[in-house]
């Protein structure tokens, strides 16, 4: 009796300091994410004058998205993100498998070359954006190089040139987080049995082989995880476009993302005389919410139904 | 113990790996070397060491660009948010992860939940709500969004940490008189030491690097963090190579010295837990 009234108690004490102890936490997260948040999916459905909210307004802030003049740069914006996704699973994310495969099946040296590759990654991508501008400028280290191994003449002007701009930041930022997936995969390889390895080789397989069939099928979860990092943080592109390229996607918006169109229309820089429509910045980022939203469950749910237990 | 052809057949392999070695450490040294190097010198020479090394581009770099102010100002607010993350984070997963509450799953997942959200998307709301707070051109107000944004993914690691120590280990000391607070920062937060590390490592990572705030809440020059003077650097000193490259190599300093020291922890944490960003 005594015993179950101090428990009771001790419950009690104990849902009191509960509230004391997430309060701190709880109020500066809802405070600075959760309410803004809520409140610019709410504020997408209202007529905006400058950043003051007027009357409700439907889905009319949706449709002018969807029309012209904004369509265009939508439809460019959202196809470059999709592009910048596509060039990360191959490049990133596929050439990150075969380097962690590589030393995966060699123990010595691993860890040297997992610090190397991984190093980029803790740099701004403000700072290798900076990095790569520099080195890729007409004049630049690149271009000596290249001019050197004679497999271009001439100024290098990649960065200036619309059908090679996207390319260029998406390579760099493979560059920049090249680490990442030969991280999780050297982590994910090192969880598989040796003896599903051993077997494979008694029967005959090769290492490609055994990296297709055997290592492939049993790093799923793996592939899932780094499919909707790169997802998410695609579709956040934002810095590397701006060091290098300058809010607009130069040149001629040949580089212009989502997010840099969200801050354009939200901040001011768009078109010619730069006025804000906060408006359609927050319609355009109710539309890249439900985006992220939507794409990262289906994503989470595709990987999780091929996950193979052994 | 191997043969030759098998050692053959590994060459491959060897070359892939070192190409993009160099494809990594090549950018990192002509960074270097082009910081002692004048304009006209990394014209000239732009593999070469330079001809002597001279500090003059991060003297300029830290006296007439003025990135000695964005410095102290980015230290200001990376130790301020990660103090802050860890401290209030610690406080919420230590109940969340060893108290029986009967809320403590919807808790969790609505910390949880601000992992994957886009908070970029909410700035325009979020740069009202400094206004309104006086927030704006203030590095406590960064300090207040970056803990935000960093408290979900402490709160998940300490918590994670925090539920696999043994429940004898509270209700021992509760036995002996100890408060609850005194439980938490005296008995139980001295053992999830991995855990604190892992959330000072990643929040002292992002954001020092985050350039996406400061460009929104900093307007005065006195209050730039170095990301946003790099930025402006690029384009102001375009002509002035050295001082471009010295200012990223001063940037890139605390980073690269605190990688040097931790690597294996930065290793092991991202592989495990794919904790960055």
């Amino acid at each position: 009796m005594i015993a179950r009234r101090r428990k009771s108690s001790l419950q009690r004490t104990q849902q009191h300091m509960a509230v004391l102890f997430i309060l701190p936490a709880l109020a500066v997260y809802s405070l600075f994410v959760l309410y803004p948040l809520l409140m610019s999916l709410w504020g997408s459905f209202f007529v905006w004058r400058g950043l003051r909210m007027l009357e409700y307004a439907g889905m009319s802030n949706f449709t002018r998205l969807f029309v012209f003049p904004s369509g265009g740069r939508l439809y460019g914006a959202l196809w470059h993100n999709v592009a910048w996704f596509f060039g990360i699973m191959l490049f990133q994310n596929g050439l990150g498998l075969l380097f962690a495969w590589l030393l995966f099946l060699r123990e010595k040296g691993a860890a040297f070359f997992q610090s190397v590759f991984f190093f980029p990654a803790v740099l701004s991508p403000v700072i290798v954006g900076a990095l790569w501008r520099l080195l890729l400028a007409p004049g630049g280290a690149i271009e000596w190089m290249l001019n050197g191994l004679g497999l271009h003449q001439g100024n290098l002007t990649v960065l200036g040139n619309s059908h090679t701009a996207l390319a260029m930041l998406i390579a760099v930022d493979a560059w920049n987080w090249m680490g990442l997936p030969v991280l999780i995969y050297t982590a994910g390889l090192r969880q598989i049995s040796g003896q599903i390895f051993e077997a494979a080789r008694l029967d005959g397989a090769g290492s490609g082989r055994m990296l297709v069939s055997v290592a492939l099928p049993l790093l799923m979860p793996a592939i899932g995880t780094l499919t909707t990092l790169s997802f998410i943080n695609t579709f956040n592109q934002f810095d590397i476009v701006y060091v290098m390229q300058g809010v607009q996607g130069n040149p001629s918006y040949s580089t212009d993302t989502l997010v840099t169109y969200f801050y354009r229309l939200a901040f001011g820089a768009e078109g010619a005389v730069g006025i804000t429509d906060i408006g359609l910045a927050l319609a355009l980022g109710t539309l890249l919410f439900l985006i992220l939203s939507i794409g990262t469950l289906l994503m989470l749910r595709f990987f999780d139904r091929r996950t193979v237990e052994l | 113990m191997n043969t030759l052809p098998q050692q053959l057949a590994r060459l491959p392999g060897w070359t892939a790996l070192v190409l993009w070695t160099a494809a990594v450490l090549l950018p990192l040294y002509i960074l270097v070397v082009s910081c002692f190097k004048t304009t006209a010198e990394i014209y000239d020479n732009r593999l070469g060491l330079p001809q002597s090394f001279a500090f003059d581009n991060f003297v300029a770099a830290w006296t007439r660009a003025d990135l000695g102010q964005n410095f102290i100002n980015s230290l200001i607010v990376t130790g301020g948010a990660v103090i802050l993350t860890i401290f209030v984070s610690a406080m919420a997963a230590f109940p969340l992860s060893r108290y029986r509450l009967g809320w403590n799953g919807i808790m969790l997942g609505l910390f949880l939940s601000g992992i994957m959200l886009p908070i970029r998307l909410a700035s325009v709301e979020l740069f009202t709500l400094m206004r309104n707070l006086g927030l704006l051109d203030s590095l406590t107000g960064l300090i207040l969004v970056y803990s935000a944004i960093r408290i979900p993914f402490a709160v998940f690691i300490f918590a994670n940490f925090m539920r696999v120590l043994p429940s004898e280990l509270d209700e021992a000391a509760r036995m002996d008189g100890a408060g609850e607070a005194r439980i938490l920062f005296q008995i139980v937060l001295p053992m999830v030491k991995p855990a604190i590390s892992i959330v000072a490592i990643f929040t002292a990572i992002a954001v020092w690097n985050d350039f996406f705030f400061p460009l929104i809440f900093i307007f005065d020059d006195r209050y730039k963090t170095v990301p946003l003077a790099i930025s402006v650097f690029v384009g102001q000193f375009r002509t002035d190579w050295g001082l471009v490259f010295a200012s990223l190599a001063i940037s890139m300093a605390p980073i690269l010295i605190m990688y040097c020291l931790l690597a294996r922890q930065i290793r092991e944490g991202v592989g495990t837990g794919g904790g960055v960003k």
